[in-house]
């Protein structure tokens, strides 16, 4: 155990030092926040700085959790340093718990820059309780993508995993309304994804309080799905 | 320290008729194939063989991280995977990573921290000659410094086995000579180094054991100076005008024959024997010179004729010429 919380230490610590990750899942963010979110408008029952910060809050979560693990994981089954790893007293699940604690922590930060923009940038109010509610709901969804990271970073190449959740993830965050409120058909098709229903997980807390059993349904089916691929691509993997 | 897991033998390592076949587009590669070897405890061994002969793929499945097809690998008496969890295995891969975005301190330090038994950091940092890159981050050094890297890796576990896959691969002559005066150290603490190297002069300097595998078989297996007797260690050359061929052929101990006009060189597992022989039918040469093999040439020499030979003959062919 404790190989396993030493080597999740490390890997907390290059994830922070690492440029891409502070870009895309945090100065990103933040920034098209700072930018949009002050337009007055009201999109599904709630203001629009609330909307936008939580669609970039769940924007950065998610992009913490999917596109550091991936592409790492699949650097390092190509470089060999998973292979060097089984020469070491680190059990065989070692690593993939590194990895996954690893994505938990680093989605914190996402959330709360963003939180911390609105709170006392953008003056987003809402009870205490509804922050921290929020917060927590933000955090345990983006399990999903650290789920999908594990799955693509088995699955592909160091050199395709990058492609691979770019094509993967920016539709997911177009569609489900991240970057911008949707409507139509395009809102339809949304509804189907986990980022959408994350997104809408929030709004409802704010606006009303209770959430829709189709939100919760939709995220867990797609955590269900992401974790079996993730399975399924580390089986694969190691009979390599 | 842990239970004495050692094999009822005394063997650090056991290999008994082990194979194993990969497959190709172009039909079954046999990498390993029926290979059986003992490492005692306490020895220095040179791990030799062409590109293709097995190196890899036995030191791989020595090491746990493939299976043989079929055969037993023993570590200690028990599985690759026990050995490595008591520590007793400290290994540097040929296609070893390293950790991206961290430096050679951490890279290092958290190494130990996944060995039971490990010697301070910068005990290895020193050792490995780079207590001066500790700071450097792991992903921007050159190729001969991330060798390095993983040679400290190798060491801070202080593991009794030590297993080097072409460790001086990228080094260049001052750091080679480091390495190789710490292995030295390594093997006067009583540790089993294995390694498997191109670079015979390293072999024949730092290895009292060599063993040579080819098309996974094993080929030789001796000290030094035995594989180079067993290869037809001499070269004895002089200059004898109109001497017939059939003549030197008929010369006892002879491994090969080339002539150049009047100058005839011969390949001689006994240099006196022939010598004498050619001076008893009654002929005189000139300018005689004798001259010891290389363990290079000697490894030339019996792998090249390993490979002219289909079926495994040669290797009886060595094993009484020795």
């Amino acid at each position: 155990m404790n190989a396993t919380l030493t080597l999740t230490k490390l890997d907390v610590m290059r994830v922070i030092r690492n440029g891409r990750y502070l870009i895309f899942a945090i100065a990103m963010p933040a920034a098209l926040y700072l930018i949009i979110g002050k337009q007055t408008a009201t999109v599904d029952q709630v203001d629009f700085k609330s909307y936008y910060m939580l669609g970039m809050a769940t924007y950065g979560a998610f992009a913490g959790a999917l596109m550091n693990n991936s592409i790492r994981i699949a650097t390092e089954r190509k470089s060999g340093w998973t292979r060097q790893l089984r020469l070491t007293s680190l059990p065989g699940w070692g690593y993939i718990f590194a990895k996954v604690i690893t994505s938990l922590v680093t989605t914190i930060p996402s959330v709360l820059v963003v939180f911390g923009i609105g709170a006392f940038l953008n003056h987003v109010e809402m009870p205490a309780w509804k922050w921290v509610v929020n917060a927590l709901v933000l955090w345990l969804v983006s399990m999903t993508f650290v789920s999908l990271a594990v799955a693509i970073g088995y699955r592909f190449d160091p050199e395709t995993a990058q492609p691979a959740v770019m094509l993967v993830f920016f539709p997911m965050a177009l569609l489900g309304g991240l970057w911008f409120p949707l409507g139509g058909t395009l809102e339809k098709i949304g509804k189907w994804f986990p980022t959408y229903q994350a997104h809408k997980l929030g709004t409802d807390i704010i606006s009303t309080g209770k959430v829709s059993a189709t939100s919760i349904a939709v995220v867990v089916a797609w955590g269900v799905l992401f974790a079996l691929l993730a399975v399924l691509s580390y089986r694969s993997a190691k009979e390599q | 320290m842990p239970r004495d897991t050692r094999s009822p033998n005394g063997a650090v390592v056991e290999f008994e008729n082990v194979s194993k076949t990969f497959h190709s587009p172009k039909g079954p590669v046999h990498a390993v194939n029926g290979l059986t070897m003992a490492l005692q405890p306490g020895q220095t061994i040179a791990f030799l063989g062409p590109n293709g002969a097995g190196k890899s793929t036995s030191l791989n499945m020595l090491l746990g991280l493939s299976r043989p097809d079929s055969g037993r690998v023993a570590l200690f008496g028990g599985t690759a995977a026990e050995a490595i969890k008591h520590g007793m295995v400290g290994a540097m891969l040929q296609s070893g990573g390293l950790m991206s975005d961290v430096t050679v301190k951490e890279q290092v330090e958290l190494w130990g921290k996944l060995h039971p038994r490990p010697i301070p950091v910068a005990d290895a940092l020193k050792r490995a000659n780079i207590a001066d890159l500790a700071d450097r981050r792991v992903d921007k050094l050159s190729g001969g410094q991330q060798q390095r890297v993983q040679f400290a890796m190798a060491i801070i576990g202080d593991s009794p086995l030590i297993v080097l896959d072409e460790p001086t691969t990228g080094m260049d002559v001052e750091n080679r000579q480091a390495f190789w005066a710490t292995m030295r150290e390594r093997a006067y603490e009583g540790k089993t180094v294995l390694f498997a190297t191109h670079y015979l002069e390293e072999a024949d300097q730092f290895a009292e054991r060599v063993i040579v595998i080819n098309k996974g078989r094993l080929l030789a297996d001796g000290s030094s100076a035995e594989i180079k007797a067993s290869a037809g260690a001499k070269r004895l050359s002089f200059r004898l005008p109109g001497v017939q061929d059939a003549v030197l052929h008929r010369l006892p101990n002879l491994v090969s024959v080339e002539r150049q006009a009047d100058i005839v060189r011969l390949q001689t597992s006994d240099s006196d024997a022939t010598l004498y022989a050619l001076l008893d039918a009654g002929y005189r040469p000139a300018e005689i010179e004798i001259q010891a093999l290389g363990l290079e040439q000697a490894f030339i020499a019996i792998t090249a004729e390993d490979n002219n030979h289909a079926d495994g003959t040669t290797t009886a062919t060595l094993e009484a010429a020795r």
